[in-house]
């Protein structure tokens, strides 16, 4: 995604896709897990959980980006900064670019917060798939009725994104709830026992073979894909991708000791991996605050810069504010944990009504030259 | 990308600023009106339609005329005041909906009703290839609604850059249009798209983008005066990439100027056409329409 939004590699937006389905194989896996061990889903300490894990970086970064914006950015940049803030706080913010078009106006390099679609997006799954699962994954035949439901639903999916493929404006497909979801649906059919019964029935050493080849071939696909104009890519072509990162996916899970495995498991994926969440919500808003103008410099020498200043972020994201509510803040759980989130909305809506909304489009009009011959 | 070319010339009649070129009333005669440019209804008093009768019947005497047949630039002095009986429909795609902004500004200062029916992503009418295709009956569905509850005397539609068809679809789909505008009491007024960065996207639709200001202006020559064609190279040129077309970062659209200097051009156009006299820019150009958004997406400030 880093590369892909400095410009450097065409099919990198699938990084987005490759995360869906991490992230439905992960919390399917975990639901599925409880529900194993419970008999139920305790669906408010799940919904805890997400929230301590997302909310924290994702307050810090969208408040300290207001803040930047309204301090070193454009005067449109910090006024659709401040127009989309509700949205992203609502966790809705993909439907509100869905309805401003952002695509059709290749708008998203105007919006600090253009980035958190895929955040709604995860939030929407989050909210929505416990409930599923709780309702369809107990008792003996559970994770076989998880198992079709999701893949159902990823059918279903497809058949929305093949629907509402328009070529003149992609935000549609691109960033709906329903259109993507059959990337995290299939993730969450590669955590369910049928499909992982069916990979382990795989020869050991046909499974690392397959690991490499979808590896290899999910990395070809991001360096030779066209972009979000590449024909097929919404009429079955992303959903292949996620296909293949799924099964990708459990075939690590259930043989994580090939090539692949070794590789992707090794110090620096596992580094950028626990990186990740904070480096993705950083990055855009890093991109955007500093253009070639600003810097003094473009190209590659920015490129790195970018993703070093990012890189930055996210490390003192995950140290300061990530890792501490996590694992060692007592007050961020229970009903001070509630407190305190009920506090951080309202000191971020403070910020947010007292930045003063920037006056677009002054003197922008010169009314002599209108009136030359 | 080539834009309009002049189709009309030996038809032509200058504007002020010599760069303006009706191709309306191409067979009519040259001293006398064949049409009221305002069709009677009976809510309107009926001097006022004499009077904007034969303003605008002056102007399309003009319009007709060959060199030395008395054109006519400027409207009737009386007609002004019957300017708020007029009402204007826009039609087209996004870069419509840029320039509409000032365009509404620029006749409601001028008392001429307004109203924006553009479309972002969309707006075409022509009934061309499968992708315009299903653009164009959704602009199809709402204009027939719109043009029975708005009642407008013009209905203006720029040339999208979806028009995409065959030469013989695109006039069809033209002539179409006249008729709904006939049907509903409105002159139609065709004006050709701005120069815009043909990119991949449009790269394959370049022939229909070249041949739909030439059908448009074939209905506006056979329609006599009931539909005009106007060549908008005058104001932006044929270059898209020349300072001349005012386009905004992305090539396509126009900013806040731009967009100014357009509203500017054809509600005195129209005003010429139509017998009103054009609010100056002063009183319009930098109203609160110049800070929309819609020109900060497009990168403009």
């Amino acid at each position: 995604m880093l590369l892909f939004h400095a410009g450097y590699l065409r099919g990198g937006f699938l990084g987005v896709d490759l995360f869906f389905v991490l992230s439905g194989f992960l919390i399917t896996g975990l639901l599925l897990s409880e529900t194993g061990r419970a008999g139920r889903i305790d669906l408010a300490a799940f919904w805890a959980r997400r929230a301590r894990r997302l909310l924290p970086a994702l307050v810090v970064m969208g408040v300290a980006t207001l803040l930047l914006a309204w301090a070193f950015g454009s005067p449109s940049l910090l006024a659709f900064a401040l127009d989309d803030a509700p949205w992203a706080a609502a966790q809705a913010v993909n439907w509100h670019f869905i309805a401003e078009q952002v695509g059709y106006w290749n708008a998203s390099d105007t919006r600090l917060f253009s980035h958190l679609w895929s955040i709604a997006v995860e939030w929407q799954f989050y909210l929505a798939w416990p409930l599923v699962v709780l309702a369809a994954g107990r008792g003996r035949r559970g994770e076989h009725r998880v198992a079709g439901l999701a893949v159902v639903g990823a059918v279903a999916s497809l058949a929305l994104m093949i629907m509402f493929d328009n070529a003149v404006d992609t935000t549609r497909v691109y960033e709906g709830t329903d259109t993507r979801a059959f990337s995290l649906l299939l993730g969450a059919a590669a955590a369910t026992r049928p499909v992982r019964a069916r990979l382990a029935r795989v020869p050991r050493q046909a499974g690392h073979v397959l690991c490499a080849v979808l590896a290899c071939g999910l990395v070809a696909s991001w360096a030779l894909t066209d972009g979000q104009h590449a024909p097929g890519l919404f009429e079955g072509g992303m959903f292949l991708h996620s296909l293949a990162a799924a099964v990708l996916i459990a075939a690590l899970a259930a043989a994580p000791d090939g090539h692949a495995g070794r590789v992707l498991g090794s110090v620096v994926p596992r580094g950028l991996g626990e990186l990740s969440y904070g480096l993705y919500l950083w990055h855009w808003p890093v991109y955007l605050l500093l253009p070639p103008d600003v810097l003094g410099f473009g190209g590659l020498p920015r490129t790195a810069v970018l993703i070093a200043v990012s890189l930055a972020a996210a490390a003192l994201s995950k140290r300061l504010v990530e890792d501490p509510v996590r694992f060692r803040a007592r007050w961020a759980t229970g009903r001070r944990g509630l407190a305190v989130l009920a506090a951080t909305a309202v000191v971020a809506a403070g910020v947010w009504v007292a930045i003063p909304q920037p006056r677009l489009g002054a003197g922008t009009v010169d009314v002599h030259r209108l009136m030359e011959p | 990308m080539t834009a309009a070319v002049p189709l009309c010339d030996e038809r032509m009649t200058a504007g002020p600023g010599g760069d303006f070129r009706w191709c309306a009333g191409a067979m009519q005669n040259e001293t006398k009106p064949r049409r009221t440019l305002i069709r009677p209804r009976q809510r309107r008093p009926a001097a006022a339609v004499a009077a904007l009768t034969m303003a605008a019947g002056a102007v399309l005497a003009g319009c007709g005329g060959s060199a030395g047949t008395g054109v006519r630039s400027e409207p009737a002095p009386s007609a002004s005041a019957h300017a708020k009986d007029k009402k204007v429909l826009w039609l087209g795609d996004s870069i419509a909906g840029v320039e509409a902004l000032p365009l509404g500004a620029a006749l409601k200062a001028s008392g001429v009703g307004f109203r924006n029916d553009s479309s972002d992503g969309g707006g075409t009418i022509v009934e061309g290839d499968k992708m315009s295709l299903p653009i164009a009956r959704s602009t199809w569905k709402r204009l027939r609604k719109d043009l029975a509850s708005y009642r407008p005397d013009v209905l203006a539609y720029q040339i999208t850059t979806y028009d995409w068809g065959t030469p013989q679809q695109q006039r069809a789909s033209y002539e179409k249009l006249a008729k709904a505008a006939g049907n509903a009491g409105a002159d139609l007024v065709i004006v050709s798209a701005p120069p815009f960065k043909v990119d991949d996207f449009y790269k394959k639709h370049a022939a229909d983008i070249e041949s739909a200001p030439k059908a448009a202006a074939k209905v506006a020559d056979a329609d006599g005066a009931k539909v005009a064609f106007a060549d908008a190279s005058a104001l932006w040129g044929t270059d898209a990439g020349a300072a001349k077309a005012q386009r905004s970062a992305d090539g396509i659209h126009s900013c806040q100027q731009g967009s100014a200097a357009f509203a500017k051009w054809f509600t005195e156009r129209l005003g010429k056409r139509y017998g009103f006299a054009p609010a100056p820019p002063d009183e319009w150009a930098t109203g609160p329409w110049v800070s929309n958004q819609r020109y900060a997406k497009l990168g403009c400030k």
